[in-house]
């Protein structure tokens, strides 16, 4: 479970990312925020695995307040969020697998991940992660080899290593074509009902969001200005979060084109 | 339609004519000057002894002195020794100082700067200052010339380095610290295996140059193929500079074009 009680956060340069936070994400569920860009989104996600720091208010991962986690706390936090990210962010001259196995890093000592040295039990995780997203032919491939919707997939094989108890997702698909996206988003859907993992994704296109979240909540301007159930929302929702009309970008569309 | 497109006039300044003008005039004004001041005397470069000396000397190179290959070939392999060793013990010696100076790695200016000013220190001495400088250290031998090499390499490799490190994609670093890795994990596992193929090359690249660098080393008594340039050339023994030089350029040659391979597969 995640609770924001009254989070705000202001950047040096004054512009303020989150106004009161006040909400709280249950076990299991599956969270989209949307918003246009600029709104908090990945603010909002960053302060929960601490990649941004927000400056007041408690915010509680697992019944732990992340924002006075440091070093080794925080770390230790860390290795129950998963995050995954637009870029894909994998190193690209090394192997599918050594990208994948990195999510044991939380979990090894510095000497023996140095060394190269994981058990068998960290490999056979790591393969049986690629397998999940069917990747798993590409083991031994640089990650560049791969195609950006391949590489979202080893990334997302990553964080499963990584046996997290939350993933965060930032604009997933925000640089993948609309099957591709489709595809990335029905893993980790997939992945959030078999493993009752509690999913967080920042997507900005209204039909993805309405075809894969259990709940929606909306962002302007550093506040949450919309927190409901996928049932409870329209296409008047979205107009009133994105304080104008929807337009065609505002869709990624492409479902039937599978 | 495109008959009758015109490509509108080029803006013009006049200032940048006056500008051209005045710097044309700065660089011949320094041209006149040096040449005046260096007192060249012509009269004996175009004189009949150069034009002897010519015919005399120049055939000599010609005829290198096979007999000797031996002896050379075994100073040039302590002059390629004296290169790696030296070249190696810059690479290693210029990570942690390319770190240092490393604005995405070490967040302080002050520290950024120091490391800045110790590779720029480096830099300004020349190789043959240096071994000098560690012949009058440690006595003249092939050390002096390893250790003039490694501190003369390490000036450009850290600053290299450093570039290498700047440019690399920290966002890799981010989904790192986001999975709870630490800091040494990073290194490993984010930073390195970005950057190694690149240190790697620009080692190999300045292994080239320091080849060429410990060949004239030996001339101030650091070891290397350059004792012999000097012993030769003392004697007017043109057959066996004529021979040295030969073995030079084809080792080097020969290193440039392994250099060159290596370094194409690597990146």
């Amino acid at each position: 479970m995640i609770e924001f009680n009254d989070v705000s956060l202001v950047y040096p340069n004054g512009t303020e990312g989150l106004k009161n936070i006040d909400l709280k994400i249950n076990e299991g569920e599956f969270v989209v925020i949307v918003g246009l860009s600029g709104a908090g989104k990945s603010t909002f996600i960053r302060s929960i695995n601490r990649l941004v720091t927000p400056t007041s208010g408690s915010l509680l991962v697992e019944d732990e307040d992340i924002l006075k986690a440091n070093g080794t706390d925080l770390r230790r936090l860390r290795t129950k969020i998963g995050m995954i990210f637009q870029s894909y962010n994998l190193v690209k001259r090394s192997t599918v697998l050594k990208n994948v196995i990195s999510g044991r890093l939380g979990y090894t000592g510095t000497l023996t991940s140095i060394l190269n040295i994981f058990s068998k039990e960290d490999k056979l995780l790591a393969y049986e992660n690629l397998k999940r997203v069917n990747i798993e032919e590409k083991l031994y491939n640089r990650a560049d080899e791969l195609s950006g919707g391949q590489q979202q997939r080893v990334s997302i094989a990553r964080v499963l290593t990584q046996k997290p108890k939350l993933i965060l997702a930032d604009e997933p698909v925000a640089s993948l074509d609309p099957p591709t996206s489709h595809q990335v988003m029905k893993y980790l859907k997939q992945i959030n009902r078999e493993d009752k993992i509690t999913t967080i994704v920042n997507l900005h296109f209204i039909d993805m969001a309405m075809e894969y979240a259990d709940r929606i909540i909306g962002m302007r301007a550093g506040e949450v200005v919309f927190d409901g159930p996928v049932s409870d929302v329209t296409e008047q929702t979205f107009e009133e979060i994105y304080g104008r009309s929807i337009r065609d970008e505002d869709r990624r569309g492409g479902v039937e084109d599978e | 339609m495109s008959g009758q497109l015109t490509l509108p006039e080029k803006p013009k300044s006049k200032f940048s004519l006056y500008k051209r003008i005045v710097i044309f005039i700065i660089i011949a004004l320094i041209y006149i000057w040096t040449f005046t001041s260096l007192e060249i005397r012509w009269d004996t470069i175009f004189s009949e002894s150069t034009l002897d000396n010519m015919d005399r000397i120049i055939p000599k190179f010609f005829q290198p002195a096979v007999e000797e290959t031996g002896n050379i070939l075994e100073m040039m392999f302590e002059t390629l020794f004296i290169a790696y060793t030296g070249s190696l013990a810059a690479a290693i010696i210029a990570v942690p100082l390319a770190f240092l100076c490393a604005s995405n790695m070490v967040s302080n200016k002050f520290l950024n700067n120091i490391g800045m000013w110790i590779l720029g220190g480096v830099r300004a001495f020349p190789e043959i200052v240096l071994a000098i400088i560690f012949v009058a250290a440690v006595g003249p031998n092939p050390f002096a010339g390893v250790l003039a090499i490694a501190i003369g390499s390490t000036g450009m490799l850290g600053k290299l380095y450093s570039e290498v490190i700047e440019s690399i994609d920290m966002n890799i670093i981010e989904a790192l610290e986001a999975s709870g890795a630490n800091k040494l994990q990073i290194l490993f596992y984010g930073i390195f295996p970005q950057v190694l193929p690149e240190f790697l090359s620009y080692a190999i690249y300045r292994f080239e140059i320091d080849v060429r660098a410990s060949s004239v080393l030996g001339i101030v008594g650091a070891g290397g193929i350059g004792t012999l340039i000097t012993f030769a050339y003392m004697n007017r023994n043109w057959e066996e500079v004529g021979m040295i030089l030969l073995v030079i350029i084809i080792t080097v040659t020969i290193i440039d074009q392994i250099s060159g391979f290596i370094r194409k597969r690597l990146v």
